[in-house]
């Protein structure tokens, strides 16, 4: 089971080593009513205490593997389920400091069958975030 | 053909997993949420595909067995399957017809496998009038000796803003003059007739569809009238519904209205519930019962008040 709110309170953590971290992670709870091909993920945008990451850099770990946007929009079979969380690896030298962040995420999928002036469809969740380490 | 009856009704009463959108993952699991539709005591399962079955589309055997002891055990049949296809898939170009044709024949087989009666397509659009991207006509075409081998009906959904006087329902009922196949026809979704827009609040994250200013179509509601007409084409119901209150009246579908058409054109299908109120978890199992417990009220109406009308003609 997920949390309601979209990024999820485990799994919000640096990567890299020590002392040399290379960014950060985020997992995510999809709002969507199905699971999606992964080629319907548009470029996501994270946003942490102001500071803004775009989709080009952002790795995508689905159940089927571990996709940078660019092999995510050409994978032939690559899903995200529904009941899955999705992690988001964003590149920052560093890391995040530990503590307390704010954290907003806009997601964005695309739906076929929604006229395309109306789309993507665009999720906005905020929410307050613990880096332990 | 499977059998579509609950209790004494005149239609098979079902629900769609849809409705359980914001408890799914988070407060139950798919098993739960078939688990309260036998408890609530309705008879037919609707499922979206790619929502609801697990590794999807390529279910493990276990998972399959379990679906049909979990089904035997709790008195229920599958109704109909919800597919996709996505005809902005790939980036930078169209699908075309084969890939489209591929995308339903792996459902239909897939529905199939789980002893699904009904596949619904929902396709991609092309204008902010939802015109169906011409590639649907190929590849349901070239279904539909597959879905006759496989005693599925294909039945492309009407839902708001799409409408049942529409250029696209007219479509769809050329097709299926055209290709005389028993195996098309049209799902309604009883949303059209919404009587007024419905405050719906809740969500895990706010949501816009579209980064510009684009709109949605102004396009109106219809009278439950409009119907009729469809009745001889239509195979099944979605029972769109978002509120049912204390007094078990629902304020923004008509549903005394629908089941009168629906009972007087002989229909004996399903009506399956799609909850799409507030999003809220736990919300969802408790409105269910409500609206149930309203069309159950109203079918009952109906049954006392048919001997008085025979005896008046």
């Amino acid at each position: 089971m997920l949390e309601e709110q979209l990024i999820q309170t485990a799994g919000f953590r640096n990567v890299g080593p020590e002392g040399a971290r290379t960014g950060f992670q985020l997992r995510v709870r999809s709002p969507y009513y199905r699971g999606l091909w992964a080629n319907l993920i548009e470029k996501p945008t994270v946003t942490v205490d102001g500071e803004r990451f775009d989709g080009d850099g952002i790795r995508w770990t689905l159940p089927g593997g571990d996709f940078s946007f660019a092999e995510l929009q050409e994978a032939a079979d690559a899903r995200w389920p529904l009941g899955h969380a999705a992690t988001l690896t964003v590149p920052r030298d560093g890391g995040l400091a530990r503590g307390l962040h704010d954290v907003t995420l806009e997601l964005r999928l695309r739906m076929s069958y929604i006229p395309e002036e109306l789309q993507p469809s665009i999720w906005t969740a905020s929410r307050k975030a613990v880096i332990v380490k | 053909m499977t059998t579509t009856t609950t209790d004494d009704l005149p239609f098979g009463l079902g629900v769609s997993l849809y409705s359980y959108t914001d408890d799914i993952g988070v407060t139950m699991t798919v098993e739960d949420c078939i688990a309260d539709v036998a408890d609530l005591g309705a008879t037919g399962l609707e499922i979206l595909g790619e929502g609801h079955i697990e590794d999807y589309p390529n279910p493990p055997t276990a998972w399959i067995d379990a679906w049909y002891a979990r089904n035997e055990r709790l008195g229920l049949t599958p109704t109909l399957y919800g597919s996709w296809i996505d005809t902005r898939r790939f980036p930078g170009r169209g699908m075309t017809a084969a890939e489209g044709a591929a995308q339903l024949e792996l459902d239909l087989r897939l529905a199939a496998r789980l002893g699904f009666s009904f596949v619904r397509p929902k396709i991609g659009v092309i204008s902010e009038d939802l015109r169906v991207d011409p590639i649907w006509q190929e590849a349901v075409e070239r279904n539909l000796q597959l879905a006759a081998d496989l005693d599925i009906v294909v039945c492309p959904e009407i839902h708001w803003p799409t409408i049942i006087k529409s250029p696209v329902v007219e479509e769809y009922l050329e097709f299926k003059e055209r290709t005389g196949s028993e195996h098309f026809g049209l799902l309604i979704d009883t949303g059209v007739f919404e009587l007024s827009p419905y405050p719906r609040r809740g969500g895990s994250a706010s949501f816009r569809m579209g980064d510009g200013s684009a709109r949605p179509p102004v396009v109106p509601f219809v009278p439950v009238s409009d119907l009729a007409d469809v009745m001889e084409h239509t195979v099944y119901f979605q029972a769109k519904f978002y509120e049912v209150d204390d007094d078990l009246v629902d304020h923004y579908i008509p549903w005394r209205e629908i089941i009168d058409v629906v009972i007087d054109s002989g229909y004996t299908g399903w009506l399956s519930s799609e909850y799409e109120g507030h999003h809220e978890p736990y919300r969802a199992p408790d409105q269910l019962r409500r609206q149930h417990a309203l069309i159950r009220t109203i079918a009952a109406e109906r049954a006392a008040a048919a001997p008085a009308l025979a005896d008046r003609n």
